[in-house]
């Protein structure tokens, strides 16, 4: 019942959001709603990993360990924005940017986004789960194209054919899937659990052309170069808190799509041919996502590429699967969540305050806002992996897994461009962060939803870095267990 | 014989739109490939005498001739929008670019899919055929509208392939499909119009503002 409760919960708040016409009480509401949902996820994970047995209800419903993991992930990243949602609607109110109906209509969409992705990893139908990110992208191209202005209009109306685009070719893929699990295996249904009984009688011809079109098409909504160029203007023109969600969150949910079919793969053509096509994707990710870090202007965009950037890093993990890559990756992806909804939120009232995105024209933020300049500082060594923080654990888990599996050109060319990455990053944050503030500008008052919400993530992302729950570890190995086919 | 007859107005109606210059004219052929779409699947449905298959085939006649076409030449007629299409590649070329995409769907059917020389192949080509070239017509025409119209080609090709390599997807997911498109059309109405009211024009080749 936990999990119609976690359905429930967005479900009513985005009704509740038509209702209440005071900003800041409806953002209270909110948070309050993420927190319980929070709760229950947490509760329901920590069910599951008693017993680790896959849940399946009435047939629509299926969670296994990669299910429960993504959830997770997702209420944790959800509930942290939910909170910084509070003062940042505030602040653009207050500032007369958005109206009192508007910011109604954003915590409407706020719900119905997450809805759609906490849906996703919980269907047990693999087309429905297709239907279900495509209308993430629906719900979410409202939330990019918020401001009504010309650059947001035009992200949010690439996001939404590109990915659809995309999306389509999946589709094919999906059909590929269906032709062979019905004609070879005699199952005529898209059911995860019907299918994945007869997975092993699969034709291995159809699976590998089938896994081809699922990943590109799922990989352009995953963030994969080359079909990545919507994703920086998508993730610069949403609102802060929205932007931590897209990054953070909507990528990973279409990576979790993929794995799924990776999974059925398996068991008629192993894991060599997926493994395969991650690093392909990941190194093709890593090396244009590091060139348009170095050169970049805008601070929304900086952080968008190195969205790219790392699911690139999250692909040559699963590449080096067998060796451990898998968990490592797996790990790497509620990192980078963390971490990189954490800097949007820090990017989002940089951004409000300096009233650009442009990073020349930003300087000295530690001393306009303390909090926030620290925040970001300190964020940009976590992002870019740097110990004590948790990125820096899993990509030299990954690095390991690499030389381990002895694939030693792949795992140095990450090496470098995570290098050249790092250098870009530090080099922009820092000039934001340090310096002396324009003179004109005074000190701002920072709100405390942003600070709760910071420090919030700020304790996941040491802490993380530091120990590795016990729990979280058998919660990442069965859902190693589960990719790998083992 | 009737399975040829709609096979080649499928394939003709997707050359049609690759030599449209109008947004008109790319809209009533679709709706006419819409209607093929729609016969075919009531041929199924007579054939093999199921219920689902016959609401299948209704809902396609209700949104996919009906509903979507309507929209469509709605937002045609509210924007004023200049009808021509501004291709990038000439009509000749883009025909003759269509041509090699179905040479290149049946290699594709022949040499790489399993299916052997059956009728089945036949539709497998000619839909692989129209997902190609709606995705051709996607990037090349520079109107907001008929990128649109690019990706409902593609649909209606992978309808078709879905019907003719599997006997029709399971029944509810057709039905999500069905709203799925839907949902979809009906946003990008809302977009199309905020597009218009921005920029006065709905040409994406002019949208440069984000870069890099």
């Amino acid at each position: 019942m936990l999990i119609i409760a976690i359905l429930l919960i967005p479900f009513v708040l985005s009704v509740l959001s038509l209702f209440i016409r005071k900003e800041k009480a409806l953002g209270i509401i909110n948070a309050l709603g993420y927190g319980l949902l929070l709760g229950i996820c947490g509760l329901f994970t920590k069910n599951f990993l008693l017993d680790l047995r896959p849940l399946s209800l009435w047939g629509w419903l299926y969670v296994d360990s990669l299910s429960a993991f993504f959830m997770l992930t997702t209420a944790v990243v959800a509930f942290a924005a939910s909170i910084y949602s509070i003062g940042y609607i505030h602040a653009e109110i207050e500032e007369n940017r958005i109206s009192l109906r508007k910011a109604a209509g954003y915590f409407h969409l706020f719900n119905l986004f997450c809805f759609t992705m906490l849906l996703v990893p919980m269907l047990n139908n693999l087309a429905l789960v297709w239907i279900a990110i495509e209308m993430t992208t629906l719900v979410s191209a409202f939330l990019v194209g918020f401001h009504n202005i010309k650059e947001s209009i035009e992200a949010a109306w690439k996001y939404i054919i590109i990915c659809s685009v995309g999306i389509t070719f999946a589709l094919l893929g999906i059909i590929f899937f269906y032709y062979t699990s019905s004609a070879h295996a005699g199952i005529k249904s898209l059911e995860w659990v019907k299918m994945i009984s007869g997975a092993h009688f699969f034709d291995p011809k159809i699976v590998k052309i089938a896994l081809l079109f699922i990943f590109v098409g799922y990989g352009t909504k995953a963030g994969f170069a080359p079909m990545h160029n919507w994703l920086p203007d998508a993730h610069s023109q949403a609102l802060s808190p929205i932007s931590g969600l897209l990054s953070g969150v909507l990528l990973k949910i279409s990576l979790y799509a993929i794995l799924r079919f990776v999974i059925l793969a398996n068991f008629s053509i192993g894991y060599a041919f997926s493994a395969k096509l991650f690093v392909i994707f990941g190194l093709c990710s890593l090396a244009i996502a590091a060139g348009f870090i170095l050169v970049q202007k805008d601070l929304k965009r900086l952080l968008a590429y190195h969205s790219v950037e790392h699911m690139g890093i999250i692909c040559v993990g699963l590449g080096f699967g067998a060796a451990g890559g898998a968990y490592a990756a797996l790990f790497h992806v509620f990192n980078h969540a963390l971490t990189k909804a954490f800097m949007f939120f820090c990017a989002g009232n940089a951004v409000r305050v300096y009233r650009t995105n442009n990073m020349n024209k930003m300087q000295g933020m530690m001393q306009l806002m303390p909090f926030a300049g620290i925040a970001i500082f300190l964020g940009a060594f976590a992002l870019g992996g740097l110990p004590p923080f948790s990125i820096f654990i899993s990509e030299v888990l990954i690095l390991i897994a690499g030389f381990v599996s002895k694939q030693y050109f792949v795992a140095a060319s990450m090496f470098l461009f995570l290098a050249v990455a790092f250098a870009g990053l530090v080099h922009h944050i820092s000039k934001i962060a340090l310096g002396s503030k324009p003179q004109k500008m005074e000190r701002q008052k920072e709100a405390l939803s942003t600070k709760i919400a910071l420090l919030f993530l700020g304790v996941f992302i040491l802490g993380l870095g530091l120990k590795i729950p016990q729990s979280f570890f058998i919660l990442l190995n069965s859902c190693q267990k589960l990719i790998l086919g083992q | 014989m009737v399975l040829m007859f709609l096979l080649s107005g499928f394939l003709i109606t997707a050359f049609l739109m690759t030599i449209a210059k109008r947004i008109t004219a790319l809209i009533r052929t679709f709706r006419l490939q819409s209607l093929f779409l729609f016969f075919y699947t009531l041929s199924m449905a007579i054939a093999q005498k199921h219920i689902e298959f016959f609401i299948v085939s209704v809902l396609i006649l209700i949104l996919k001739v009906g509903i979507i076409p309507y929209i469509l030449t709605r937002i045609v007629r509210r924007i004023n929008v200049e009808e021509n299409l501004e291709l990038l590649v000439n009509p000749q070329l883009s025909l003759l670019i269509a041509l090699l995409l179905t040479y290149f769907s049946y290699l594709f059917t022949y040499h790489i899919m399993p299916f052997g020389m059956s009728l089945e192949s036949a539709v497998f080509v000619v839909s692989i055929a129209i997902i190609c070239i709606g995705f051709f017509i996607m990037v090349s025409r520079m109107k907001a509208l008929s990128q649109v119209l690019g990706l409902l080609t593609m649909e209606n090709g992978i309808f078709l392939a879905a019907t003719a390599i599997t006997g029709g997807m399971p029944f509810f997911v057709e039905i999500a499909f069905f709203f799925d498109i839907f949902v979809f059309v009906i946003i990008i109405e809302v977009f199309v119009y905020k597009v218009n009211h921005l920029f006065t024009h709905i040409d994406i080749s002019k949208m440069k503002s984000l870069k890099g």
